[in-house]
């Protein structure tokens, strides 16, 4: 039995409920409403404003990963020829489509049309192509040029704005209603309101003890991704904030003895969400800030929606350079005073894995603290290696304590 | 071996001969050429030719990386691994530069890592559209290949004009016309001796290269007979090939190959650019008219159609796909184009490559293919 080693949230039973009744709603709305599979990173306030049930296959992903039912998905998908070194939410999700009796909830209800942003990853992309071609339904692709360098170039944001448009027009076309201004504005405000929220919510981790640890961030991120402009998105996160705040005024802390500080890189190990996050809050280590739950913190500018869509879209941050990145997470680590930082090279992402010695280098050369890389995998446990990490975490710790 | 190895051409061989040349003693074969790196197809080699420099592919090399491993994980593809831990030990640095177009999610992190791991060798890069259909694909392609001309231009210390521009143009395009008819001729060229000629086209200063081909060409079209007129055809899928170690494979399995579809062989060699007009342009237009390479995408020029149109047009009888190890284009790429296939009964095989090594067990299920077309 391991021992309670963290302290839960009060509207954590909130968040099971919501997303409980969001799963469970969607079959009954998707009958009554279009549907749409969407990466995370596409611009869906168009789709809501539209009154497009979007779901999220990513989302999904996580789901099967936290309740380690992702295997046996993924091997369906490897019967058909996918590689196990190919992305295991998209191998996972794959999987769910080809095998729905084998998946939990039966999968997601069928989509009417596909939208993917390569603003996280190319193999969106080829996910969505593969849906689209067993599915058979349409594909929007929205393509975000990755920013080499530390400012988006003009015709870069032309040239996303320009999509934007076609997108609306092509979303329109699958649904055949118009958008409507006053609604769409309405629902970018919702989303903009909800991403303040979530980002005053990772700022409160600042204060010591931090509020609120990396399991936290990566439950309390579902409503971000999955409900973004939406009323009932802004309320949760209302509610989010203002537990977290009477944590700061408290002085309590997520980890009990908060002891030491640490910043989290990379999507989350969603098999070990308890587990593998114990190992650090049972020796008093919180993860107080980390790389994954700030993709969702960039504000839409509303004077010109679509230029704003463009601008925030192409910002996302893994699809900003390695030199950018450095900067953001050397000033996370400094702001948020950690004490060292765990880099999670996770076989299924390419472009959040790929430069990480360089982001621990610069942790450690700029920052002035430990780094560690450790391998392992978002949601495929065949690519944990429970003893060898455990044994790496341990040092890891110990050197802390040195 | 055949009767074409026994009497081998003088073109032919020193095109073979390039193809297998060591990268880091490129200056040794080449003296007063001005290389620039470059990964992948779509660097635009007319803008580098029009600077006054010589593009070369930065292919992997057998050896293990050591350096690389400080800077990539393990499930980094071969390509980018030996890449980086060739221009990290140094052995890059007669480069003049390193050219990376957008193509996958690795060799995007590579431009970035390049810059900080190997400040000897500046970067400059190329955004290319993912959806060669997208709105605005052709405006956004134009501007950047603007900037990319503007950032060749710096390092070469010179202007690149339009006219500079056009007469590369001109120069491409001839080799594109001659690969063409090479590839019409494959029946008369062992496999390879084909792929090394294909090869050597990204390493040979371009003027070399095109008489090389033209030599190649007078002489395989002075003699009509096939090199193996009863062995099955074959069409070989991937990105690219560090050696020419699987062609060996395939021939002594018994095999031919007639086609391709690597990003570095067929799809880099068609389609023309216009020679007259905006030369940017024109760049941009040929860009976004060819079948897309494995990590792009098009509504209406779909890959699994390519290869089938390929595999009528060439009389194939079967396909290798031979994608690199943690390559996710190709990953997802190798299914949908095998159930098209599989559609047209079009017999195929998987070999997956690491570290460009033919294996043992490789070469037996070769053979067991092979056998089976036979």
């Amino acid at each position: 039995m391991v021992k309670k080693s963290y302290r839960k949230l009060k509207v954590a039973k909130d968040l099971t409920r919501m997303m409980s009744a969001y799963y469970a709603k969607m079959r009954i709305a998707s009958r009554l409403q279009p549907v749409a599979w969407v990466s995370s990173g596409a611009p869906v306030e168009v789709l809501v404003a539209l009154g497009v049930l979007p779901l999220y296959p990513e989302n999904y992903g996580a789901i099967l990963g936290t309740q380690r039912t992702a295997v046996p998905l993924i091997e369906e998908a490897e019967a058909r020829g996918y590689s196990p070194d190919l992305c295991s939410y998209a191998t996972g999700h794959l999987g769910s489509v080809f095998a729905p009796e084998k998946a939990p909830m039966k999968g997601l209800p069928k989509p009417d049309m596909l939208v993917a942003s390569n603003n996280i990853c190319g193999t969106v992309v080829k996910w969505y192509e593969a849906l689209a071609d067993h599915l058979d339904v349409p594909l929007f692709v929205l393509d975000t040029p990755y920013v080499h360098g530390t400012e988006i170039k003009d015709h870069a944001i032309q040239y996303v704005a320009a999509q934007m448009e076609a997108f609306v027009a092509w979303a329109e076309k699958q649904t055949g209603r118009r958008l409507r201004q006053k609604k769409f504005m309405r629902t970018l405000a919702l989303s903009n309101e909800a991403v303040g929220l979530w980002r005053d919510i990772r700022e409160l981790c600042i204060h010591r003890p931090s509020p609120l640890n990396a399991p936290d961030l990566f439950t309390q991120m579902a409503p971000i991704v999955v409900l973004r402009g939406t009323k009932q998105c802004v309320n949760h996160y209302h509610k989010l904030k203002a537990e977290v705040e009477e944590r700061v005024e408290g002085g309590i802390g997520a980890v009990p003895g908060e002891r030491y500080r640490l910043l989290w890189d990379n999507i989350a190990i969603w098999p070990g969400l308890f587990r593998f996050y114990h190992l650090f809050s049972r020796a008093g280590a919180c993860f107080v800030c980390d790389t994954y739950t700030h993709a969702w913190s960039m504000g839409l500018q509303a004077d010109d929606p679509i230029e704003g869509l463009a601008r925030a879209y192409t910002a996302v941050y893994i699809n900003m350079s390695l030199q950018t990145r450095t900067q953001m997470m050397v000033d996370m680590a400094k702001r948020f005073e950690v004490d060292g930082a765990v880099l999670h090279a996770n076989r299924s992402c390419k472009p959040y894995s790929l430069g990480q010695h360089d982001f621990r280098r610069a942790i450690m050369a700029k920052a002035g603290v430990p780094a560690m890389i450790l391998e392992a995998d978002m949601c495929d446990t065949r690519a944990y290696a429970d003893g060898a990490i455990k044994t790496r975490v341990e040092a890891f710790l110990e050197m802390l304590a040195g | 071996m055949t009767d074409r190895d026994s009497k081998p051409l003088k073109a032919m061989e020193t095109l073979q001969e390039i193809s297998a040349w060591p990268l880091a003693h490129w200056p040794e074969r080449f003296p007063g050429a001005r290389p620039f790196g470059y990964l992948n197809t779509h660097v635009p080699e007319e803008v580098l030719h029009a600077a006054g420099f010589t593009s070369m592919h930065v292919f992997g090399q057998r050896r293990a990386p050591q350096r690389a491993e400080t800077r990539l994980p393990g499930f980094t593809c071969w390509l980018v691994r030996s890449a980086l831990d060739m221009a990290m030990a140094g052995e890059l640095d007669f480069l003049a530069g390193m050219a990376f177009a957008h193509t996958c999610d690795s060799v995007q992190a590579l431009a970035d890592i390049w810059r900080l791991a190997v400040p000897s060798v500046p970067v400059v890069t190329l955004g290319t559209p993912v959806d060669l259909y997208a709105v605005g694909a052709r405006e956004f392609l134009i501007a950047d290949l603007g900037l990319f001309r503007d950032q060749v231009a710096t390092l070469a210390g010179c202007s690149v004009t339009d006219d500079d521009l056009r007469a590369s143009i001109v120069l491409h395009n001839e080799i594109r016309r001659l690969v063409e008819r090479l590839y019409a001729l494959s029946d008369r060229l062992p496999s390879p001796a084909l792929l090394a000629a294909l090869r050597a086209g990204h390493l040979t200063p371009r003027e070399t290269y095109r008489d090389l081909l033209a030599n190649l060409l007078a002489a395989l079209e002075a003699d009509n007979d096939p090199v193996a007129p009863d062995a099955p055809r074959l069409i070989v899928v991937g990105a690219h090939l560090d050696d020419t170690s699987l062609y060996e494979a395939i021939v002594e399995a018994g095999g031919h190959v007639v086609d391709d579809l690597l990003d570095l062989g067929r799809l880099h060699y068609s389609k023309l650019a216009d020679n007259g007009g905006d030369p940017l342009a024109a760049l941009a237009d040929r860009y976004l008219t060819q079948v897309p390479i494995a990590a792009k995408t098009h509504p209406r020029c779909r890959r699994d159609d390519a290869l089938l149109d390929l595999v009528r047009a060439r009389a194939a009888d079967g396909v290798i796909f031979a994608p690199q190890k943690f390559c996710e284009p190709h990953g997802f790429d190798y299914v949908t184009i095998k159930n098209a296939l599989d559609r047209a009964d079009v017999p195929h095989l998987l070999v997956e490559l690491e570290q460009a090594q033919v294996t043992g067990q490789m070469r037996t299920r070769l053979g067991a293919f092979v056998e089976m077309l036979s």
